[in-house]
């Protein structure tokens, strides 16, 4: 009786594994983790949710990982098959955790992955992350300044990396501007103030930073729900906002778009 | 929930980034436990406490393995000869100073590759340093554990009982010499004997035990990192990490504690890239793949404790002067 309750938990880590010949079940499990992991990465390229994940230029080592993986997986399957054990055990590489544990984590967030969808930072995280602070900062400095480009075909980001090079608002105004991004309401500024919004991936979304532009309202910024998505078109003025003279759009056109795919810029 | 949503989003997008790096990783470190003989290599090295030392930090180009693989590489070499000069300068410095992690580390840092040189630079002068004067010990066997000078080959006074009179599975040599065959450092010997299909296979099976542990090892640390990130006031992060001096001791402690790997620590140092200071990201990438838990526990069977505390004192003073000096006079 207590030998039974001692299996149980065990039991119930190891979903559909039959504990009978330990070996046997590592093996299984084995097949389960790469199998598990293989299937998430290729949930995320196929419904293309990679993108709230990866900067698109290393998506293809992403992509090459699952292939890798299901290889792996379909190797040490036949070989479970087989009924073949290993020749012997490769020696050399310990770590802090115990095998069966570690290939249970494993799988347990490869489940994880298949089960949840990443979504894109919202008005909260650029509000923690300190949109409003860093306003006319980008944690990088800029490797190209791109004069010719015509300064409506600029992104959120081309704007704060121009800015970055030449800071004085004034030596926009009047130019023309087409944005979009998600609205912010930040705290501390007047109620016909948002904020548009993108966030700047540079690797993956461990580091995703905000970055926006003011947009100077007719109306209450309340006809613009936060996270909401806009499409921006209109001139550079220069405006004071919380006892700062900023940069600012003034708005021909605001239109109200569907999430992008890909809602970051790099 | 939100908190929860994005959390779960940066570790994903963590473990997304970091895994065909740990694949490319494993294969390497698999390839190489198989189809290298450090025998060969070791002749050609040179013998000098200096260039020794350098020529070990700089071996790691050519072995590209992360902090769990050179254990047992390092263990290798001083087995089978290798002044300790290059067996120390490899162990300190073929973490950080080979291809794969110098990819990696691009790749994550692309917008400042000041931290993609200097994490080279600094391993470099660290590792060198300290495998200089661990040259000074002529004789390794005092400072090694009693298993790796078993296996060492000049068997001297000491080790006067045959090998074959101590327990374990041995294999006689042509020579008169023994291989324990239940241990690591020998297993290599026999693998040339062995046709092509059986020894891709058991690399394979390597790069999957491998994974598995390092993998594990790594979720743990994406989480931790995702955690940080969402959970802890950015107040709090900013106070600890926009200090000179807290920020690198904060990192050098995280790197110590998360252990993760050093082909995928690029991108964990880089969730923290807003936050903390230059240097003490610098910090972590230099120091965690020189000593960790997981490495210390390694390092176990191979020196004894007294060589493991001056590598780790040693490295540690130094990793922390230079990120100092990064953070108070270049950035």
């Amino acid at each position: 009786m207590s030998a039974r309750r001692n299996r149980k938990p065990r039991k119930k880590k190891t979903p559909k594994r039959s504990p009978q010949k330990p070996w046997f079940n590592q093996q299984w499990l084995d097949v389960a983790v790469l199998a598990a992991w293989s299937l998430t990465l290729f949930r995320y390229w196929i419904t293309g949710k990679l993108f709230l994940l990866l900067h698109p230029d290393y998506m293809w080592l992403a992509n090459g990982a699952a292939m890798v993986l299901l290889a792996m997986a379909l190797f040490k399957l036949i070989k479970t098959i087989k009924g073949q054990r290993r020749v012997q055990p490769a020696p050399g590489h310990t770590t802090l955790l115990p095998p069966q544990i570690s290939s249970l984590i494993l799988l347990a967030v490869a489940v994880l992955g298949l089960i949840y969808t990443p979504r894109a930072f919202a008005s909260d995280t650029a509000i923690q992350r300190g949109v409003s602070d860093t306003l006319t900062m980008t944690r990088s400095q800029p490797q190209r300044f791109v004069r010719q480009t015509s300064s409506d075909e600029r992104t959120i980001i081309d704007w704060i990396r121009t800015l970055n090079v030449y800071p004085e608002p004034d030596a926009y105004t009047g130019q023309n501007v087409k944005v979009s991004g998600f609205v912010i309401h930040p705290d501390t500024w007047p109620e016909d103030y948002l904020m548009v919004s993108r966030f700047v991936l540079t690797c993956c979304a461990a580091d995703a930073y905000p970055v926006g532009l003011p947009v100077q309202l007719a109306v209450s910024r309340q006809a613009y729900n936060p996270d909401s998505w806009l499409d921006i078109e209109g001139k550079m003025v220069t405006a004071t906002i919380d006892g700062q003279r900023q940069l600012t759009i003034e708005p021909t056109k605001i239109e109200t778009i569907p999430e992008p795919r890909n809602p970051y810029e790099y | 929930m939100e908190q929860l949503s994005n959390g779960l989003t940066l570790f994903f997008s963590l473990l997304v980034e970091a895994i065909p790096f740990l694949l490319i990783g494993v294969t390497f470190s698999s390839l190489l436990l198989f189809f290298v003989d450090e025998r060969t290599l070791i002749k050609l090295l040179p013998k000098g406490p200096l260039m020794g030392a350098l020529a070990g930090s700089l071996m790691g180009v050519f072995f590209p393995v992360c902090e769990c693989g050179n254990v047992p590489v390092a263990r290798r070499l001083i087995v089978q000869g290798a002044p300790a000069s290059v067996a120390v300068g490899f162990l300190l410095a073929a973490p950080t100073i080979n291809p794969v992690v110098f990819w990696a580390t691009w790749v994550a840092f692309r917008d400042q590759p000041e931290i993609v040189f200097l994490r080279v630079i600094f391993t470099l002068i660290i590792a060198v340093t300290i495998a200089w004067v661990f040259s000074r010990q002529k004789d390794l066997r005092p400072i090694l554990q009693n298993a790796v000078v078993r296996q060492m080959p000049q068997v001297q006074k000491k080790e006067q009982v045959n090998p074959l009179l101590r327990s374990g599975t041995y294999l006689l040599q042509t020579d008169g010499a023994a291989i324990q065959l239940d241990d690591p450092a020998a297993v290599l010997a026999q693998k040339p004997d062995q046709p092509l299909a059986t020894k891709l296979q058991l690399v394979v099976d390597n790069m999957i035990q491998e994974l598995k542990e390092l993998g594990a090892v790594l979720v743990l640390g994406s989480a931790i990192a995702a955690f940080v990130q969402v959970a802890i006031p950015r107040d709090w992060i900013l106070a600890l990490g926009q200090n000179f001096i807290t920020s690198i001791i904060a990192m050098m402690v995280l790197a110590a504690v998360v252990s993760i790997c050093s082909t995928v620590d690029s991108f964990f140092a880089l969730s923290f890239a807003s936050t903390f200071t230059t240097g003490s990201q610098l910090a972590f990438l230099v120091f965690g793949p020189m000593i960790d838990l997981k490495n210390i526990g390694l390092l176990m069977t191979l020196f004894k404790p007294r060589a493991i505390f001056y590598i780790f004192i040693l490295g540690a003073q130094m990793c922390f002067i230079l990120t100092l000096f990064m953070n108070l006079y270049v950035s």
